[in-house]
């Protein structure tokens, strides 16, 4: 038997075939070379597996009963647009598999298949789509998952990244909006160069302009240095714009003008500097609907959205709650230097059955709790039952919530004073004393805004 | 046997990797059963259900290493698609004639 595969590229794959002796020799060969394979007789069984787990790779005899392995093709090339299939043919239909591969299949290989050529086809096939980055490899590593919704995701995304069109990324608050953008900069050409991220909701009008676009000295009182703004800093990187819905409609048509011009002009400027950004921007709102009330001006929205990705809430994908689960317990570990904990049977189905509004962000939120508070490395169910209740509906309280805003206000008010309490507190209206009780209760440090942002 | 005819006598060695050992009985089995099948299906006229058949055969016994499987399948469809029932029904006393002398080697 010739054993050169089992030393080279192996994955998991779908074997579809009507044919049981095919199957088993099909799943013969590609075990003996070191493959997980599973098979199925019809292409309506195909589908289901591919939904329930997806392979790396597709092999489909072109001949079957019911649907036939073109439509097998299309069906699966819609879903999940590289995973890649191999379809098998007599060499009567090569025809009809040369249709398959335009439609998008990989390679076709004629029947009786030979061994090699089989398993060189797989090897090349599995090679090629974990090469590309596009699947399974580094790409989207930030993102767990085991759902095939996500898998799907990551699989567009991979393939957006490379290119350089807006991405507008919509879904529920803590579905990991950030995590996708961040894996779409680290995937794009501009990797190595800055991802800034920004969120247009928490942060007052005149602050966000300026933050965004910059300002000149003496630029509006209060504006004692040079602020070079979000656009340069992210100047040949990424800026990721979060919330964008809530961004105010004036300052959407400063956006637009950026956006158009390539060109940003720092507030107080009279020349513009040319920039190199590209915008991936965010929202849990309906922006449809912002449009309609007039709250959101329509062409931003096309320019923004050059192509949009949605990430499914929690509960539409519960499949991916506990690899989530393990890879908080395993961060967990990494940041307390402690031993890593796992949750019992029980308790897993709890997390597992929980209705998380609050999407990842709350289930890191319960896991976080319940690791730092287990005496055992078994978190149990009563301590399960307990934290989930803490974490119910995710509402914060309004003092919780007044406290999170006075940090990002007072965080930005930092910055744009470049770390000077003095013109922070006159921006913000305060006296001096007032604001310094205001920074030390929220522990924040003047001279952490001084090192980074010069005149 | 009592009267074996010559064919029984001239084995037909085919050489098959070994890994394959385990399936090799169960895939012989299932030809003989296409025999059968493909006599009762000529008997009921019921030519594009052989041609599946055929197919089948044609796909998979060049894979399991019996090319002669892969040949007499093809004949078996093309013949079929013709609407020869004779000559499917010949083509079927050949295969049994096949399974009945074939020997697996396995190397």
């Amino acid at each position: 038997m010739s054993t050169e595969a089992v030393s080279g590229t192996t994955g998991t794959l779908l074997v579809v075939d009507d044919d049981p002796d095919m199957q088993r020799l099909l799943a013969l060969w590609l075990r003996a070379a070191g493959h997980t394979v599973r098979t199925v007789s019809s292409a309506a069984e195909a589908l289901t597996q591919v939904c329930i787990a997806r392979p790396e790779l597709v092999i489909t005899d072109l001949r079957m009963e019911g649907m036939d392995g073109m439509a097998l093709v299309s069906r699966l090339l819609g879903d999940a647009p590289s995973l890649p299939v191999v379809m098998l043919s007599g060499a009567a239909a090569i025809p009809d598999a040369l249709a398959a591969t335009r439609l998008g299949a990989s390679a076709f290989l004629t029947k009786p298949p030979t061994r090699e050529a089989l398993l060189a086809e797989v090897a090349r096939q599995l090679e090629r789509s974990q090469s590309g980055g596009s699947r399974q490899g580094s790409f989207g590593a930030g993102f767990v998952h085991r759902s095939s919704v996500i898998a799907a995701l990551l699989e567009e995304a991979a393939l957006l990244a490379k290119g350089d069109i807006s991405i507008m990324i919509s879904g529920a608050t803590g579905t990991g909006k950030e995590v996708l953008a961040r894996a779409i900069h680290a995937g794009s050409p501009r990797g190595d160069k800055p991802f800034i991220g920004i969120n247009c909701g928490a942060i007052p009008e005149q602050l966000l302009e300026s933050e965004l676009f910059g300002h000149e000295k003496g630029a509006f009182t209060g504006a004692a240095t040079r602020h070079e703004g979000l656009f340069v800093a992210a100047d040949g990187g990424t800026l990721f714009l979060d919330e964008i819905g809530d961004m105010p409609v004036s300052l959407q048509v400063k956006l637009l003008r950026v956006l158009q011009d390539l060109e940003v002009r720092p507030v107080g400027a009279v020349r513009g500097t040319p920039i190199d950004v590209r915008v991936i921007s965010a929202t849990h709102q309906d922006l449809e609907q912002l449009m309609l009330a007039g709250e959101f001006r329509e062409d931003l929205y096309y320019r923004l959205n050059g192509v949009s990705l949605h990430i499914p809430a929690l509960g539409e994908r519960r499949e991916d709650i506990a690899p989530l689960t393990g890879w908080f317990l395993a961060r967990h570990a990494a940041r307390t230097r402690t031993s890593l904990k796992r949750f019992d049977a029980d308790a897993l189905a709890l997390l597992v059955s929980a209705p998380w509004p609050g999407n990842a962000r709350q289930l890191a939120n319960v896991v976080e709790q319940c690791a730092t508070l287990a005496r055992e490395d078994l978190i149990p169910l009563s301590l399960t039952q307990r934290a989930l209740r803490g974490h119910a509906g995710q509402i914060q309280t309004l003092k919780e919530a007044r406290e999170d805003f006075d940090r990002q206000y007072l965080v930005s008010v930092m910055r744009l004073a470049n770390g000077n309490v003095a013109t922070a507190a006159r921006l913000a209206g305060r006296n001096r004393t007032e604001f310094y009780k205001l920074l030390e209760q929220h522990r924040i440090e003047a001279a952490q805004f001084r090192s980074d942002l010069g005149p | 046997m009592s009267a074996p005819h010559d064919a029984e006598r001239t084995p037909i060695l085919v050489e098959v990797e070994r890994d394959l050992a385990e399936l090799i009985p169960g895939f012989l089995a299932n030809r003989a059963n296409d025999v059968v099948s493909v006599r009762a299906l000529v008997s009921r006229d019921d030519l594009q259900s052989v041609c599946r058949i055929g197919h089948s055969m044609k796909g998979s016994g060049g894979g399991y290493g019996f090319d002669t499987i892969t040949r007499l399948g093809g004949e078996m469809e093309q013949a079929a698609r013709a609407g020869d029932g004779t000559k499917v029904l010949a083509l079927a006393d050949e295969l049994e004639d096949f399974l009945a002398r074939v020997r697996p080697v396995f190397s």
